[in-house]
Formats: C-alpha cells, sequence, structure tokens
C-alpha cells in the first residue's frame, strides 16, 4: 500500500472518530431536560431580569423558541448571564448550548475562536444623534458639529473613517463611559453622538427630554449580531440556524402566534409546509418533530413580533426595522425558504 | 401601551382656537346618552378590533395636535424603496404611514387603522386634498354606531380631523382624527388616521396625483 493512501486511511478513521458525528448537543440538552443559553447580564430589550427572577429580551426569545422547537415548552431554558468577556469562553467550554447575546459576527470570532454563527438575528450597526433643532437629515451632514463617543470602542475609529472618507470636518470628544458620553450630549458639549444604533435608542430613554433628540437613519458600520454555536457541531448548529431562519420566514408567511394554530388549516403550500402539514419529513431531518417551526412561532411569535415586542414600536426602545426589516418590506432580512 | 406625549405642532398649524384636551371626550348636549348606548353597541360588533372607541363626533381635542414621543412619532427612518420619492407606504399590520425619500430613506409616521383600512390593497393615486373635511358617515358605520350625524360640517370637532387625502376612486382616504391615542392601533372604523398636526404636515408634502400603495401583512 503506498505511504500515502495509508495516511489517507488512517485520517480517515481518525476523523471519524474525533468528530462526533449526529450526537452531541441536541441529545445532551434532551437528557438534561432544558436548554442552557448564554444572555447578556442585562441589556435594556435584549436580555433582561425581571424581579421574580424570570428573563425577557430579544435575545432571550431566540433561546425560548429553540426550547419550544425541542421540547415544546419555551420554559425549559436555564440562562446563564455572561460578560463580554467571558462569552465565549463559557461556549467554548460547554457550559452553555448556545449563546445568544447580542455578538457580532466577525471572521476573527469563527476562524480564531471556532465558533459558528448561526446567522444574524439583528443587524446592528453605528448611527449618531442629533438635537432636534439640528435639522440635519442625513449622517453626511455633519459638518463642523462636534462629536462624542466612547474611548476605546470601535465606534471612536468608526467615526473618524467615516468622516474623513466624507470629507466631512467633525471635532471628535472622547469619554472615559456610557454615561459621561451621554451627559456630554446632554449638556450641549457636542452636538452629536455615536453609538451603535441599538445603544442610541437605550441611551436617548435616559435623557431628561428623549423627545428632543433624533437618531438619524444612516447605519455606517456593520455589526451583524446573531446566535452562536461551537463548531463542533454541525448537527446542532443547522439546527439554531433553521429555527432562526423560522422565525424570519414565519413573519414573511403572515403566520403569527396568534394564527399558528389555524395556519394548519391553510391552503398555501409554502404555509402548509411552514407547520409541518405537508412536509412532514423536514423537521425529522433537523432532529425534531414535524411542526417544529410552528412550535416556535407558538411559543414566542414570528420574527416580527419578537422584534416589535421587544426593541421595536411596542416595546420603552421603539427602534425602527429599518435594516431588520423582510426584503420585501424595505429591509434586508432574507431567509432561505423551508422545502 | 408605549409612552407618548401629545403637544402642539411648532409649525404650519391652521391657528384655529382649539382647546388641547384629553380625556374620556366632549360630546354635544343631548347626544351624550345616545352616544353611550350606541358605543356599547359598536363595541360589541367589533369585537376583533384591538382599540374599540367609537367615533365621537363633537369632541374638540386635537386640531393642533402631532405624536411627539415613542415610536408612532414622525421620524425618518432607513428604508429600501424602488418606489420614486414621494410616493406614499401604507403598511397596515405595522400601523405606519411612509412617505419615500430616496436614498433608502422614509419619513414615517404613526397611524391608526380603521376598519375600512383593512379591506383593501394595491396602488392608488391621491384624487382629492381637503382641509377640515366634511363627514358624510357611510351606511354601515351608522348601522353600527346609530348615533352618528348623518352630515358634519368640517371642523376641530370632526373625526375626519384636519386634512384628508382622498385616494382613486375608492372610499377609502388618509385623514385627521380629533382621537389621538387611537395611533398605532386597529379601530373600529375609518380608513387611515393621523393625529391632526401630522395629517398637516403629510397634506403639505404630497401633491395630488401622488402614488399610495396600501399594503397588509401577508394572510395565512
Amino acid at each position: 500500500m503506498p505511504i500515502g493512501f495509508r495516511a489517507f486511511a488512517l485520517a480517515g478513521t481518525l476523523f471519524a472518530a474525533t468528530l462526533p458525528a449526529f450526537s452531541g448537543t441536541l441529545d445532551d440538552v434532551r437528557k438534561r431536560g432544558n436548554l442552557v443559553c448564554g444572555v447578556s447580564m442585562g441589556l435594556l430589550g435584549f436580555s433582561e431580569q425581571k424581579p421574580d427572577g424570570s428573563w425577557t429580551g430579544f435575545d432571550v426569545d431566540f433561546c425560548r423558541a429553540l426550547a419550544a422547537v425541542i421540547f415544546d415548552d419555551p420554559k425549559k431554558v436555564t440562562f446563564q448571564p455572561l460578560s463580554a468577556l467571558d462569552r465565549f469562553d463559557a461556549l467554548k467550554a460547554g457550559k452553555i448550548d448556545i449563546l445568544s447575546r447580542n455578538s457580532t459576527w466577525t471572521l476573527d470570532r469563527e476562524a480564531g475562536l471556532g465558533l459558528l454563527f448561526a446567522g444574524v438575528n439583528f443587524y446592528d450597526g453605528q448611527g449618531f444623534m442629533i438635537r432636534r433643532d439640528n435639522r440635519a437629515v442625513s449622517a453626511l451632514e455633519l459638518n463642523r458639529t462636534r462629536v462624542c463617543v466612547q474611548a476605546g470602542t470601535t465606534n471612536a475609529q468608526g467615526a473618524s473613517e467615516f468622516f474623513s472618507t466624507n470629507s466631512i470636518t467633525a471635532e471628535l470628544k472622547t469619554f472615559p463611559d456610557g454615561p459621561s458620553t451621554l451627559r456630554g450630549f446632554e449638556t450641549g458639549e457636542c452636538d452629536v453622538m455615536t453609538a451603535d444604533n441599538s445603544g442610541l435608542f437605550a441611551e436617548r430613554l435616559r435623557l431628561a427630554r428623549s423627545s428632543e433628540a433624533v437618531i438619524l437613519p444612516d447605519i455606517v458600520s456593520k455589526e451583524p449580531l446573531g446566535p452562536v454555536v461551537r463548531n463542533d457541531d454541525v448537527r446542532w448548529y443547522t439546527l439554531v440556524r433553521w429555527v432562526n431562519f423560522a422565525l424570519i420566514n414565519a413573519e414573511e408567511l403572515g403566520v403569527t402566534s396568534a394564527n399558528v394554530n389555524e395556519a394548519k388549516r391553510s391552503a398555501k403550500p409554502d404555509v402548509r409546509r411552514f407547520v409541518g402539514m405537508d412536509g412532514t419529513d423536514l423537521g425529522p431531518k433537523l432532529g425534531v418533530t414535524a411542526d417544529w417551526a410552528a412550535r416556535a412561532v407558538a411559543a414566542v411569535g414570528n420574527y416580527g413580533e419578537i422584534y416589535e415586542r421587544n426593541v421595536g414600536s411596542k416595546s420603552r426602545l421603539g427602534i425602527p426595522r429599518g435594516l431588520n426589516q423582510l426584503w420585501t418590506e424595505g429591509g434586508i432580512l432574507y431567509a432561505p425558504p423551508i422545502r | 401601551m408605549t409612552p407618548r406625549r401629545f403637544l402642539p405642532c411648532r409649525s404650519s398649524c391652521s391657528g384655529l382656537p382649539v382647546t388641547p384636551r384629553r380625556g374620556t371626550g366632549f360630546f354635544l348636549a343631548g347626544l351624550a346618552v345616545l352616544a353611550l348606548s350606541g358605543a356599547a353597541q359598536g363595541r360589541q360588533q367589533a369585537a376583533p378590533i384591538s382599540m374599540d372607541i367609537g367615533d365621537e363626533p363633537g369632541r374638540v381635542a386635537t386640531a393642533e395636535q402631532i405624536v411627539e414621543e415613542g415610536p408612532f412619532a414622525r421620524q425618518l427612518v432607513f428604508f429600501r424603496s424602488s418606489e420614486p420619492a414621494g410616493t406614499i407606504v401604507i403598511h397596515t399590520s405595522e400601523r405606519f404611514l411612509y412617505v419615500v425619500q430616496g436614498n433608502n430613506r422614509a419619513l414615517r409616521y404613526g397611524i391608526g387603522v380603521g376598519r375600512e383600512g383593512f379591506q383593501w390593497s394595491g396602488l392608488v393615486r391621491v384624487s382629492r386634498k381637503a382641509e377640515w373635511p366634511d363627514w358624510t358617515p357611510p351606511p354601515e358605520m351608522i348601522a353600527r354606531q346609530p348615533y352618528l350625524p348623518r352630515f358634519m360640517a368640517g371642523g376641530p370637532g370632526n373625526p375626519m380631523g384636519a386634512r384628508a387625502l382622498y385616494l382613486g376612486s375608492t372610499v377609502y382616504r388618509i385623514h385627521g382624527t380629533n382621537q389621538p391615542e387611537t395611533i398605532g392601533h386597529a379601530v373600529s372604523s375609518g380608513c387611515f388616521r393621523l393625529a391632526n398636526g401630522d395629517v398637516i404636515d403629510l397634506f403639505e408634502r404630497i401633491a395630488v396625483g401622488a402614488k399610495v400603495i396600501i399594503r397588509h401583512g401577508a394572510s395565512i
């Protein structure tokens, strides 16, 4: 046997031995009887712990949807609050099954840390807040302004790059933390405050007169946020990925928490496949039941319901859908079809 | 309900002498008893509507008010569209009306959507504009709310509000309201209603002939 071939055969054996193909996280979660979900330690609209100990938020609801798919019970989740520093180590070490914690999808986090982002469920990015009397309608009109930004964030560099690319002369004023940055804006030390968009909406609520501040529609950087899993369990990754797609597809199809049972009597092929009346082999291919997607929507609603309830027009934050609107309705959310 | 504040708008107001008023409404004397029984009947018939509030002709509340705060306040938002600037896109399930500005943005207004507003979708054009429109409730509405007048001249207590944009040859229209608290909700009757200060703002931006696209969410 040529050496090359032997080496190949050996490598094949090793490969098969080290990859726990078709077993792993999903089985562990089932055996344990609950999902362990890493979330942030408290971020308005994304993950918040109420006084009674229960969790709410956009990131929280994603894990509830996943638990509903697996157990048909959105309550079978243990939430593990994690700091920005600890989050990826906790996932790598197997302390959590999934990280749903406003984390940006980057090359280094996948290739460098050995993780996989299962998709994007919130397109965030750097934005600008101005005072209402400023009258600017675009970030390109911020010439000759003073801009407050938190030191040590990507936003300081982002603002400076955006301004130089667009020949805008603006004076960047850095502050050590979030509250002092906001105070700089509120006291008039700056005309503009810049941060990631979701953060700006949260900060605006802290202003004494929040209606006097306007957040421009421009997003000038890419901060795609989404759920993260380890890269050693493709089956689990695929399930998480399709739960995200299912929530988006539900909105596009018009399937909501209110009509999901009625949807089982729909005549539309897309809807019938979604709720598992047709294409009953699709759910089992993911390792779950035929009605997996319907379970998720029954538990937490479709993407639009989750968004509006936690961070959108039914929440205090009131973040416009913007990029996070369906591709057919002015945004860029686009999920592959369930078939 | 999300926090919202209604304040007098700062510009483009009609200057009518109006006392801003909030609360249960102001009924013309003599109509009050009828109004109460009629409202009860309306409530029964409109069970699936989320904010069931009968029309309150004569209620002088909001001639110069805009939604000042919160998600339903007028604001510029990111909005990809291949429609030309000046096109109105109404998204009934979101309760928003967008005026396309080009360059991936739109001016967004919070709206209340009435029963009639859910009955038609597609493309129409603004066929007529009116200030302080008169109101002739259609027979179906009279059947639901028998206390309603058969005709009401335009003015501050008129449920049609400060301005109306008529849509094609249909009975549908974009109009103001004397019930600004209904913005952001589905309501018993009417089409697409904006707070009066907001409809005044919209009125000045939109010309007769402008495209209006009405969309509902997908249905199963």
